[in-house]
């Protein structure tokens, strides 16, 4: 392979350094209209009366919606929303009303004119107090909602989604095991932190068909939630994704598009736009949700896990639309990357009274590995094993069983621990830079699937130019990743041609074909294999012309460099360009016309797993699996932790652009580490207490451990050009590998993120008094 | 009031009537259509805004337009010319320097003000730089290589 | 309803709407301020003040941008009145200075320690401390140092100690009309000793509490930041040490006097204890330093 293998240049490289690319906020249309959402001040209410006619009655201001303007429950799982409150507001910033008006200082001006009166509600602001019998009912109308097949909510209870495995004989595992220890943990809610705050625009035809511009991932995704909210037909809403300027999940659902169509629509054909604050992205858009974590394993003197109970309690917020499908991945995930004959998981989303959980990079998995790799250390703590070895021992390997009963096809975990272990020196102890410091190792593995509707499609379409050049059109969006890139690479190898001569247009869907959505680390995978499914269309287009022209059989015919050749015959053949338009032949006439090609792709094969034991044959596409070790330095005086250097390895089948994929690796690890040690959205009785860069703290380029990038290539059966996802997976060994470096340094565990200064000190106080 | 403001703008006079209240990052994107600048949070803490003032690296989102009269400002638009790219843009797109692309022209302009200073910076030094700019997608470590790339090479020559 | 409803325009008290002024003297920069009362703000770095206003904070009628106004903007030194960094000094230009660097290095460093380098191309130090914030990273140098800082007010230009510039929390003692002109700092034999910062990240961060531990002219001097409603100097524990030899009792035993001497409260960067916690460390560690300085 020439071209899939090598690191090109990003595509889209020189729209980025020279600040022409088009964000959403970047664009402007003449008469364009601004918005500003009056918000609840309350975590959970009654609204009694919202009067807008103050507001409407000021000069500047075209239209004001109030709930009653969105009356469709809409969602991707579970359709539990409306895009404004209509009935009751459910977390403190939740949208009661919006004002689109000719400025945005007029449209902020005229929320004060706005008058709601609200009932103020006991509220939910602890998952564990949510499941109790007398916790107020934050969804008293459950049992009215839509849901997919494939998730359970409880009508009746604030339990949206009650996700279970029973794999083995729980009762009997236990039994078996030498030592049973449980195990708590507990992550809070943090923020995806795009830098791009969420932007959209929605204007209306006079023939009431709507565009939407929005910095979403995933258009098609967009389009179905709105059409169901707004009662319109899909071929009268059209969604454009100019350009996404981070996601990471965040972008991935929907949330202000909603409250800018109902406002176009009263607006006679102006544009209206709203651009979220850094504010409204903490509280407003998409939160990760908070999880308390419960463990109790028993383990075998020879190392080997017994048995594995789990509670996870997710902290779903307000509404789990996607959330319920988060704490699904979190449950058929919910061992880790270890084989365990019996396992009994309950993995339960609860709403709360607070910000909106939603899907952040991980998808649940940097959650419960947080809990899980922390455990697997204690264990081997408490038999006399080294972190390495109960991983060598209890890790999955091809041919072993997951959590779901899977029988485990190709996986490189045991590679990848091998040389983490190696590049991170594991076994060697490093002395403190100053008498004050310690340091210490910790190494976590992890691994993660794309949690998606078995059947999710994927598709593109590759034109060819007169010239010889291409356009590729895909929903694929690129929001920094590098799918661009990568999926012209893949197209430039199947085809023989060079990567400068494809065009890729993506995020429309007026134009570019169906994609289902940008999450799940899916798109190398998905969206690479509808591509290469384009490709093998236009290829057998061209060889059955060439076939024709050359008086070759097609069977003997390759594409080569831009040329349809024969395999046999040295120098026969014709270049691709020459069959673009179809052939024309001697005497003048023409036949098949432009070269098009469509490729449609579902994972195959992907089945549900039983509703009561959450057991399966093949729950999900694929298993991407990883380790990373940390090295990280603790002053013992203040408690502050100095990330020092981190060793990755994952198993991404074939890596299609090396310094792309670096690329996300080392983004996912500062990313980790920014959760393991600063992150967190404090939340006290329901009101967010720091949502601003100046008190949420993000990791910045003096934070940026030294990184070892590693890789190992078990190529993936069903995946293009053997390749998997690692998008989000490389995030997921980071927090947990620096708590057990921690532990590691100080002999202290830390239960829950964020490791900060103040705890780790506090800790250690703790533990002086104690000794 | 509306006030009229003249400065240079990458490289050209410009004038402009603009209410006090307006800040010098508004004015760019909204009259001169300048949209590199980025507002990520309009409180001088992600940098997605910087640009240049008399070639020193400053928030644009923490400058009132009019206070921009008699200045000289770049931003990352004006770095290129035509479709030539400045050596920084195009070594940050050499070492995939870049990811989603948002904070991009604030990086940029923020490390350009590094080596129009200092030609030869060390990493200590471009991390320094760069860490009033934050960015979620790459780790940063592209980042540093790319600009450090940069003054490698102005260190040999 | 019938007929047309009149339109009301709106934010005829809009919140940002401000009348802006670039005196070119301190006078006419004073009349403006007098004019406007409790209305106006001085636009100086504008890295407080335009996020303020951003953020719905502040409601000027009038901003007063006195970058325009002449002899703000140098850093003088001589050895009588020692050095003199006017108004309009940005952070950046105190770091690149020689005479900082070499004479009061411990400034320099402190200032290097606000916000990004972005910032600190427009945050000034006059601004830093005008703002009157109890964990402003230029006060506790300047406490430390006993800085006059320069006020032309009532009385034509006059000098107030930065011991009664800070009166509370964002309060000082200056009255309307009243401008910082500039801050200067006596001249001293020797300075040594160091700025420490405590921070959640770090780079680009508030303190959660600083300190400034320096000898100068043999004398202890401690001042800290973020531990009370203003920086404070420590008095008693200075005069504790006075004539002291540092060893690590005596450095043990000063720390417990610091601490009685702070008042620091729980918020969301930190705990009381866990600020107590850290004063401990950062006077230890400075005290140490005096140790090894000498």
């Amino acid at each position: 392979m020439r071209i899939v293998g090598t690191s090109i240049n990003r595509v889209d490289g020189v729209k980025k350094v020279t600040g022409a690319l088009k964000y959403v906020d970047d664009i402007k249309f003449h008469g364009m209209l601004y918005v500003a959402v009056k918000r609840s001040p309350y975590p959970h209410a009654r609204i009694l009366e919202v009067d807008t006619k103050g507001a409407e009655a000021l000069e500047g201001v075209k239209a004001v919606i109030t709930g009653q303007d969105v009356p469709n429950r809409a969602g991707l799982y579970l359709e539990d929303k409306t895009f404004l409150a209509t009935d009751k507001v459910r977390y403190k910033g939740e949208a009661v009303a919006a004002v689109a008006a000719e400025t945005k200082e007029i449209a902020e001006a005229a929320l004060a004119y706005i008058r709601v009166d609200y009932e103020e509600l006991p509220a939910v602001t602890n998952a564990v107090e949510g499941l109790k019998s007398e916790a107020p009912l934050v969804h008293p109308d459950l049992g009215q909602y839509k849901w997919g097949p494939i998730f359970f909510p409880e009508p009746g209870t604030n339990i949206s989604n009650h996700y279970k495995i029973r794999k083995g004989d729980i009762e009997k595992g236990f039994e078996e095991a030498d030592y049973i220890v449980e195990n708590s943990f507990y992550v809070p809610h943090i923020q995806h932190c795009p830098i791009e705050n969420h932007s959209a625009i929605a204007q209306m035809d006079a023939d009431g068909s709507i565009t939407l511009w929005a910095s979403c991932q995933s258009p098609y995704a967009v389009r179905k939630a709105l059409s169901v909210a707004f009662d319109l037909p899909l071929n009268k809403l059209r969604v454009i994704s100019p350009a996404v300027g981070g996601g990471f999940g965040g972008k991935a659902g929907t949330t202000l598009e909603g409250i800018v169509i109902p406002l176009a629509k009263k607006t006679k054909g102006r544009p209206v736009k709203l651009t979220y604050s850094r504010e409204d992205e903490f509280v407003n858009s998409f939160v990760r949700q908070g999880m308390h974590a419960t463990i109790k394993t028993g383990i075998r003197k020879d190392g080997k896990i017994s048995a594995v109970k789990n509670t996870f309690i997710w902290d779903g917020g307000a509404y789990t639309e996607y959330g319920v499908n988060i704490v699904r991945a979190g449950g058929y995930a919910s061992t880790g990357p270890y084989d365990i004959p019996n396992v009994w998981t309950d993995s339960i989303c609860v709403y709360t009274n607070h910000p909106v959980g939603g899907p952040y990079r991980g998808f649940g998995m940097s959650e419960i590995h947080f809990a899980i790799e922390q455990n697997i250390d204690m264990l081997a703590e408490k038999i006399g094993m080294s972190p390495i070895e109960i991983r060598k021992i209890n890790g999955l390997r091809p041919g072993g069983k997951n959590a779901t009963g899977q029988i485990v096809d190709v996986c490189g975990l045991q590679e990848c621990l091998e040389d983490v272990a190696k590049h991170i020196d594991f076994n060697r102890k490093e002395s403190g830079s100053q008498p004050h410091k310690v340091r210490g190792k910790g190494i976590a593995c992890g691994y993660k699937a794309p949690s998606m509707p078995n059947d999710v499609a994927s598709s593109a379409i590759i034109k060819m130019n007169e010239d010889g050049s291409f356009h590729l059109l895909v929903s694929a969006q690129d929001i920094g990743q590098g799918s661009d890139t990568v999926l012209i690479q893949m197209a430039a190898e199947a085809l023989s041609i060079p990567p400068q001569k494809i065009t890729i247009k993506t995020g429309d869907t007026d134009y570019t074909p169906y994609e289902w959505q940008t999450v799940a680390s899916r798109i190398t995978y998905c969206a690479g294999n509808a591509v290469l499914k384009a490709c093998e269309d236009i290829k057998e287009q061209l060889l059955e012309l060439a076939q024709l022209r050359l008086g070759v059989s097609k069977r003997d015919l390759v594409l080569k460099d831009e040329y349809v050749v024969s395999k046999i015959i040295p120098g026969k053949g014709v270049a691709m360009k020459e069959l673009a338009l179809g052939l024309s032949m001697a005497d003048g006439s023409g036949i098949h016309g432009p070269i098009i090609g469509r490729g449609a792709f579902i994972p195959p094969n992907v089945r549900n797993t039983d509703k009561q034991t959450g057991q399966g044959e093949k729950p999900v596409a694929f298993w991407t699996y990883g380790c990373q070790g940390v090295e990280i330095e603790v002053d013992i005086e203040t408690g502050k932790i100095d990330v020092l250097k981190v060793a990755s390895c994952f198993d991404v089948g074939k890596v299609i652009n090396p310094k792309l994929v670096e690329g996300q690796v080392e983004g996912g690890i500062v990313q980790g580490l920014g959760s393991a040690l600063f992150e967190e959205l404090i939340l006290e009785n329901g009101i967010a207490k720091n949502p601003s860069f100046v008190d949420y703290k993000i990791p910045t380029a003096d934070d940026m451990p030294e990184m070892i990038i590693n890789f190992v290539e078990n190529p993936e059966e069903t995946g293009p050009y053997g390749a998997r996802g690692v998008g989000e997976p490389c995030m997921v060994p980071a927090a947990p590998a620096i708590a057990n470096a921690v532990y590691d340094a100080i002999g202290i565990r830390m239960n829950s993120l964020p490791i900060t200064a103040e705890k780790v000190l506090k800790a250690l106080k703790e533990k002086s008094s104690v000794l | 009031m509306k006030r009229d403001v003249c400065f240079i703008l990458n490289g050209e006079p410009v004038k402009a009537s603009i209410e006090p209240h307006v800040t010098l990052l508004h004015m760019l994107r909204e009259v001169f259509d300048l949209t590199g600048a980025k507002e990520g949070c309009g409180g001088g803490e992600c940098g997605a805004c910087t640009v240049l003032v008399n070639n020193k690296p400053m928030n644009a989102c923490l400058i009132l337009a009019v206070e921009a009269d008699g200045l000289d400002i770049l931003t990352v638009e004006g770095l290129s010319n035509g479709l030539e790219l400045d050596e920084l843009q195009q070594t940050f797109i050499d070492h995939a320097a870049l990811q989603c692309g948002y904070c991009t022209p604030g990086m940029i302009m923020s490390a350009k003000a590094l080596l129009m200073k200092n030609p030869t910076p060390t990493e200590d030094q471009v991390v320094k730089a760069i860490s009033g700019n934050l960015c979620r997608c790459t780790g940063y470590k592209k980042i540093v290589e790319a600009v450090m790339d940069i003054s490698n090479r102005n260190l040999g020559s | 309803m019938n007929g047309t409803v009149k339109k009301r325009k709106a934010g005829v008290d809009g919140v940002k709407n401000f009348e802006y002024y670039k005196p070119k003297s301190l006078e006419e920069a004073r009349e403006l301020l007098l004019k406007y009362g409790e209305e106006a703000s001085i636009l100086n770095g504008g890295t407080d003040l335009i996020v303020r206003i951003h953020d719905g904070l502040s409601h000027p009628k009038a901003v007063i941008d006195i970058k325009g106004i002449e002899g703000l903007s140098e850093i003088t030194y001589d050895e009588v009145d020692g050095l003199t960094i006017g108004a309009c000094v940005t952070l950046n230009q105190m770091g690149e200075n020689p005479v900082l660097l070499e004479k009061f290095r411990v400034l320099a460093e402190a200032g290097h320690t606000v916000g990004s380098c972005q910032v600190r191309n427009r945050a000034t130090m006059a601004g830093n401390i005008a703002n009157a914030s109890p964990l402003a990273d230029t006060a506790t140098p300047l406490l430390a140092l006993d800085a006059m800082v320069k006020v032309f007010g009532e009385e034509g230009e006059t000098e107030v100690s930065i011991h009664d510039f800070f009166v509370w929390v964002r309060k000082t003692c200056l009255q309307v009309g009243d401008i910082v002109t500039g801050i200067r700092i006596p001249n001293y034999g020797s300075i040594e000793g160091i700025y420490q910062k405590h921070t959640r990240r770090n780079e680009v961060d508030l303190a959660t509490v600083c300190a400034t531990v320096i000898k100068i002219d043999g004398e202890v001097h401690i001042a800290l930041g973020s531990v009370a409603p203003t920086p404070i100097r420590a008095r008693k524990t200075e005069a504790f040490l006075k004539g002291k030899v540092l060893t690590e009792e005596v450095i043990e035993e000063a720390i417990e006097m610091v601490l009685g001497e702070i008042a620091p409260i729980g918020d969301i960067r930190a705990s009381k204890d866990y600020r107590e916690e850290i004063v401990k460390v950062l006077i230890r560690r400075g005290l140490r330093e005096l140790i090894a300085a000498m």
